[in-house]
């Protein structure tokens, strides 16, 4: 078990580390002068430029400004972004936890959704439930996310009117900022009308979290089904009828777990899907979250932004991964054990 | 009477060429007490035999037969839950694999609970349940020749031995007390000190408890060491049935004395560094059957009327089918 948790952690540090030094080079690689593009000081003087040089320690060599560069980034200090002069630091993990929340939200929603139905159509392998849930996953995994997103806000917030068009929460309300999490915050604040905030706040989770959920859905319930179908047919489960258990007992006895240990790790890997398809929802739904916030600070040049911003979505999603990946197989039962913790 | 009695089982495979007949016509019968050998080369369709005496049948499968009694019950007749209820109490299966046929993420001690019926438990209060459950658990695997059953109740399937694995299947089989148990090549690929003690352990049970066992092998020399009767399977196809000595004294099918001469030691008349007999070429995949005797294209006796599937004959209890059968030149 030790050896696991060395071996991942390592891992995890080995590619953060690669990942910092990405990030940090990315000033050198974005167009433009490295310092004007990260101080957004476009035409300073002579002098200006030389104490501007010195406070982002440009004098030095390559590596020992990444010395810098990480050593800022662990005290928290990520750098101004241009357009709104706010430090990174709080703004991206705002937008971050937004992001999450959303992401979370739906991977519940095809969780709920999904595996249910993998285990009805693996159950009924090769019968009309399962093709007609097959065709209807094929479906839905071939809508793209943003063309949905747009279709569902076209019927159902601007024809029926059910659901708000946008944003986060409604401007009535002003919730502080505590978890980042909206539903928390709403819950710990003490607004007078905390419930309508809370409906308002759900109201408009809706239309993104389930047009995020869909292609997630789908792909929940086909990883479930395969792996449903192939346990049921395994031998230990041939053996249970052969000994007379009933059909329920040998489903709920040996199937599903069974079915649901090899296929635990590949769902919750979908969270990362999940985060990207979530960014480009975002930015359809006005979400202030951090593919929002990417975009616009793409489209505004804002260097320091896009630079952090990538940092942290990717470092987000490395360490989710992988800490996925170690708790897993610490907790196999059966001791499936791939050699390298690679994967 | 008879416990098992089957009688032209045959067995069709949906194919993508059509419906195979997996099971052509077999016939097979079990007596209270005795010990059966089912034999044949791999893919001559014992498996598929086991399976569809204990319904481990999947759709793709077509079963018709004229008979197939369980104790005078018909077994295809009833209902799918009464079925179920005969194979819990009655049959049990042993597996050719232990390692795969045991659930890999529940403890083999759960497992073996599992199949322990209720009322074979002394009455007690629900409380005293789990208890008595353990107890006769841990019993039954004394019995079985393991020990430490405490440290094996609390292991997984993949952290023990092989053999200790077969040894928890014959425990689980012999769990509900059932009349018959259908060990299915229980001592493949295993080494030869433990396969000598789980043949005897399962020889003691058939003599203790006047148990009947169906052993299905190509084991020759465990079954001749164990079994009383033989019934030797051919490409799906019975072909020669009758008592072990008779048909090791006198084979009447070219297949069974040409399965015999294949194993050295039936051979006393075997001279040093003399070549070893056995049939041309191998056994037909199920997509391409021969019609009439399947065993027609390798055998040495072979001759224009065995297109057409050869009567069953009888002379005793010793039955076989073939047109040509070996005491016809020894007249």
């Amino acid at each position: 078990m030790l050896k696991i948790i060395l071996r991942h952690v390592s891992l995890l540090i080995l590619t953060l580390f690669i990942l910092s030094f990405f990030s940090f080079s990315l000033a050198y690689l974005f167009p433009g002068d490295p310092l004007v593009n990260l101080t957004g000081i476009r035409d300073s003087s002579e002098q200006g430029y030389a104490i501007l040089a010195k406070q982002y320690a440009m004098q030095g060599s390559f590596l020992s400004q990444y010395w810098e560069y990480v050593n800022h980034l662990f005290s928290g200090n990520w750098g101004l972004s241009f357009s709104s002069g706010l430090p990174l630091a709080e703004e991206i993990s705002r937008s971050l936890a937004a992001s999450v929340e959303l992401s979370a939200y739906a991977l519940i929603v095809s969780f709920v959704v999904g595996l249910p139905l993998g285990f009805l159509a693996g159950l009924r392998h090769h019968k009309l439930t399962d093709f007609a849930l097959l065709t209807t996953s094929v479906i839905g995994y071939s809508i793209p996310v943003f063309w949905a997103a747009l279709i569902a806000i076209l019927i159902f917030s601007i024809q029926l009117g059910w659901f708000p068009l946008s944003g986060r929460i409604s401007l009535l309300y002003d919730v502080p900022y505590q978890t980042g999490f909206i539903l928390i915050d709403i819950l710990l604040s003490d607004l007078p009308d905390k419930e309508f905030a809370f409906k308002d706040a759900l109201r408009h989770l809706v239309l993104p979290s389930v047009s995020i959920a869909i292609v997630t859905c789908t792909i929940v319930m086909r990883i479930t089904r395969r792996s449903v179908v192939e346990v049921m047919s395994s031998e230990y489960i041939q053996a249970a009828y052969a000994r007379g258990l009933s059909p329920r007992q040998v489903f709920l006895r040996h199937g599903v777990k069974n079915a649901l240990i090899p296929i635990l790790p590949l769902l919750v890997m979908q969270f990362t899907t999940l985060l990207t398809n979530a960014m480009i929802v975002e930015t359809i739904f006005s979400w202030p979250g951090i593919g929002n916030g990417l975009i616009q600070a793409i489209y505004q040049r804002d260097f320091p932004a896009i630079r952090a911003g990538m940092l942290a979505v990717s470092a987000l999603v490395l360490t989710f991964t992988i800490t996925i990946d170690m708790v897993i197989q610490i907790f196999d039962p059966a001791g499936r054990r791939p050699e390298n913790a690679t994967s | 009477m008879s416990l098992l009695d089957i009688k032209n089982l045959t067995l069709e495979i949906d194919s993508q060429s059509g419906w195979i007949k997996a099971l052509d016509k077999i016939n097979l019968v079990i007596n209270e007490g005795q010990i059966h050998a089912l034999v044949g080369e791999s893919g001559s369709g014992k498996s598929i035999i086991v399976k569809a005496i204990v319904g481990a049948i999947s759709d793709r499968w077509r079963i018709t037969a004229d008979r197939m009694t369980w104790r005078g019950q018909d077994l295809l007749k009833m209902s799918v839950r009464e079925r179920r209820k005969i194979i819990r109490s009655d049959i049990s299966v042993i597996f050719q694999n232990p390692k795969s046929s045991l659930d890999p993420i529940v403890t083999l001690g759960d497992q073996l609970k599992e199949v322990i019926l209720a009322t074979r438990l002394e009455k007690g209060m629900f409380w005293n349940r789990a208890k008595a459950r353990k107890k006769y658990a841990s019993e039954l695997l004394h019995r079985v020749g393991i020990k430490d059953h405490e440290v094996y109740m609390r292991s997984l399937p993949h952290q023990i031995p092989n053999d200790v694995c077969q040894k928890f299947m014959i425990a689980m089989a012999l769990a509900s007390q059932p009349k018959l148990v259908i060990a299915d090549d229980p001592t493949r690929g295993m080494e030869i000190t433990d396969k000598s003690q789980i043949l005897k352990l399962l020889s003691r049970v058939n003599k203790v408890r006047k148990l009947s066992i169906l052993f299905v092998s190509h084991d020759l020399l465990a079954i001749s060491s164990m079994a009383d009767h033989m019934t030797v399977l051919y490409c799906g196809q019975t072909v020669e049935s009758g008592r072990m000595s008779q048909l090791r004294k006198r084979a009447l099918h070219p297949y069974t004395k040409a399965l015999l001469e294949s194993a050295p030691s039936f051979r006393t008349d075997l001279a040093p560094k003399s070549p070893l007999s056995s049939l041309g070429g191998t056994i037909p995949s199920f997509q391409h059957l021969p019609i009439g005797c399947r065993l027609g294209p390798r055998c040495p006796r072979a001759r224009r009327e065995c297109v057409k599937v050869p009567e069953v004959r009888r002379i005793h209890e010793h039955t076989y089918s073939c047109h040509f059968p070996l005491h016809r030149d020894q007249k």
